[in-house]
């Protein structure tokens, strides 16, 4: 065997977190007698309008994507990862993540350190939440700076302060002042509402699909997105890398959370890169679709950070970056995700790459630059490689043309894409997500949970 | 940067403009699949359209995208009535933006899917 083989990487933290009881009796025991709280959405501070919804964190964390996370975080956690993003136990991580309380429903409540408390979802136990530390959040718009960096502490790669026009920023200052800290179990496993069931690999079952399909390295594309042809390039090509042979797999994983007016819906996109494999475009033996619950703190290099532990942990080998990854706006430098990934951002408390430092990642980085269309090759193009003007792809660009009802020509967009966007434009009488669509996902969510 | 938006131009639309100056300046994107016509956007009118369209995004062109299908429709009114692709008419549309709001609030409820 060549000495250059790589081989599956361990979960972040050397194991993956699993904290679901599937034994419904062993369940009901371990509520009896507690109190319960009804999970609500973290409502924008401003406008109302849902922002987050912390059963995504809950799913996250007790299925491993975020391992080594197992809980809502204690007061010192939180500050340390302001400081260094690193946990208590040493392992990197980019954001804290905490359950957030209003100071009523506190009162009511009237829970404190070592209580369980009982999380209802859609008015079913869903999971449970052991509690270790009560702490109040004095600042949310402090800690929502401190989150996302500032020019002044952060002059590598923030450009911008943050305001609230950043969707991650205002979840941050949207979040209710009490923080109940501690451990999460899922006690009621909820089922994916379709389309997404057959998208459900959590980090153990991806790894066992990988397994199956014989799948030793596999590059993962992060995607919010449905994809037109630049991405398709970009998969197909960043696929070249692996070891001694190009990567086995490109995993596709979705985040699916609360979205954006103006984005497509997460069933449109979820079907969109499901048709890519379908049409035949990258093999579906090479190529599967996935998704992990998460409402995007659009983060670019630490929301990077973060797509590398979730791909890690389900098992990936490899992961492709790009130009703006997972961002919005202008607030960072648009290549700080490969600055993060080739050099380190010092006052992010990186001064070398989360591959080179203690308790750091093992996923390799594959930074990437952008395809587009070359009318003098006649084809899709990369960046780096091609020497003729070219015709950049953009997805907002895209979007404005469906929205105008022009089909796009099918070397900017697969037909078969195409139709999974009319698919779901006809569910929804609309192709994007509007109001409408926001405020119906946030009451369904993506999940339904069943007596216990 | 420089800022720009783009007007798609279907059959229709490019027989609105054949003929005038506007021809020469069609471009042909994607290996001659889509024709269309770039208007120049200033820094002042980009922050003006950010600030009163809020989906409105800047992509990795420079390109100013995710406006209301209105005000594209209304950039594409003024670019054939002013047989021009300055900014004169990023102001004129701009000054019907009570107008396009008023029709994007109905868009942003219901949108035709097309038949295919």
């Amino acid at each position: 065997m060549s000495s250059l083989i790589i081989e599956r990487p361990l979960p972040h933290g050397g194991r993956l977190v699993e904290r679901v009881v599937r034994d419904k009796e062993a369940a009901k025991k371990m509520i009896k007698g507690c109190p319960t709280y009804d999970i609500k959405p973290t409502l924008h501070y401003e406008t109302g309008v849902p922002v987050r919804n912390v059963y995504r964190e809950i799913m996250s964390i007790c299925y491993g994507f975020f391992s080594p996370v197992e809980g809502s975080m204690k007061q010192a956690e939180v500050e340390r990862i302001l400081k260094e993003r690193r946990l208590l136990n040493e392992w990197i991580f980019p954001y804290p993540l905490v359950f957030d309380i209003s100071k009523e429903d506190y009162k009511k409540l009237g829970v404190g350190s070592g209580d369980r408390l009982v999380l209802n979802l859609k008015g079913k136990p869903f999971a449970i939440l052991d509690i270790e530390e009560v702490w109040e959040i004095d600042n949310p718009e402090e800690l929502a700076h401190k989150t996302f960096g500032t020019p002044e502490d952060n002059p590598e790669v923030v450009r911008e302060r943050f305001n609230k026009k950043h969707p991650g920023w205002v979840i941050y200052r949207s979040l209710n002042p009490i923080v109940l800290a501690g451990k999460y179990t899922i006690i009621n496993e909820p089922k994916m509402r379709p389309p997404f069931d057959r998208f459900w690999f959590p980090p153990r079952k991806c790894r066992e699909e990988f397994d199956k399909r014989g799948w030793r390295t596999v590059i993962n594309h992060q995607t919010r997105n449905v994809p037109h042809v630049g991405h398709e390039f970009l998969m197909k090509n960043a696929a070249y890398t692996g070891d001694v042979e190009p990567c086995h797999g490109i995993l596709v994983n979705a985040i699916i959370g609360v979205k954006r007016r103006g984005d497509y819906p997460d069933e449109a996109i979820v079907e969109g890169h499901e048709a890519v494999n379908l049409g035949g475009y990258i093999k579906p033996e090479r190529h599967l679709p996935t998704i992990c619950l998460w409402d995007m703190r659009y983060g670019n290099p630490l929301e990077s950070l973060l797509h590398g532990i979730i791909r890690q942990n389900m098992g990936c080998t490899h992961h492709m970056f790009g130009r703006d990854h997972a961002a919005v706006g202008e607030y960072y430098d648009k290549w700080s995700t490969q600055i993060l990934w080739t050099k380190g951002i010092p006052s992010f408390g990186f001064p070398k790459p989360p591959t080179d430092v203690p308790y750091g990642l093992s996923i390799r980085p594959q930074n990437m630059r952008e395809f587009s269309y070359c009318p003098t090759c006649k084809e899709m193009a990369y960046s780096e490689t091609c020497g003729h003007k070219r015709e950049k792809l953009s997805g907002s660009f895209l979007r404005g043309m469906v929205a105008e009802g022009v089909q796009p020509p099918a070397i900017i967009m697969r037909p078969e894409v195409y139709k999974a966007i009319v698919k779901w434009w006809k569910h929804f009488n609309y192709p994007f997500c509007n109001e409408k669509y926001v405020i119906n996902k946030e009451k369904e969510l993506e999940v339904d949970l069943e007596d216990l | 940067m420089a800022y720009f938006m783009v007007v798609l131009l279907d059959d229709n639309r490019f027989a609105k403009i054949k003929g005038t100056e506007l021809e020469e300046k069609v471009q042909y994107m994607f290996g001659g699949e889509l024709r269309c016509l770039n208007v120049e956007v200033s820094e002042e009118m980009k922050d003006k359209i950010l600030q009163e369209f809020d989906t409105a995004r800047i992509d990795s062109r420079g390109a100013i995208t995710d406006v209301p299908v209105a005000f594209l429709r209304e950039l594409f009114n003024q670019v054939a009535e002013k047989k021009s692709l300055g900014s004169e008419v990023i102001e004129a549309v701009l000054a019907k933006s009570s107008e396009i709001k008023e029709l994007a609030a109905k868009e942003s409820e219901y949108l035709p899917a097309p038949e295919i």
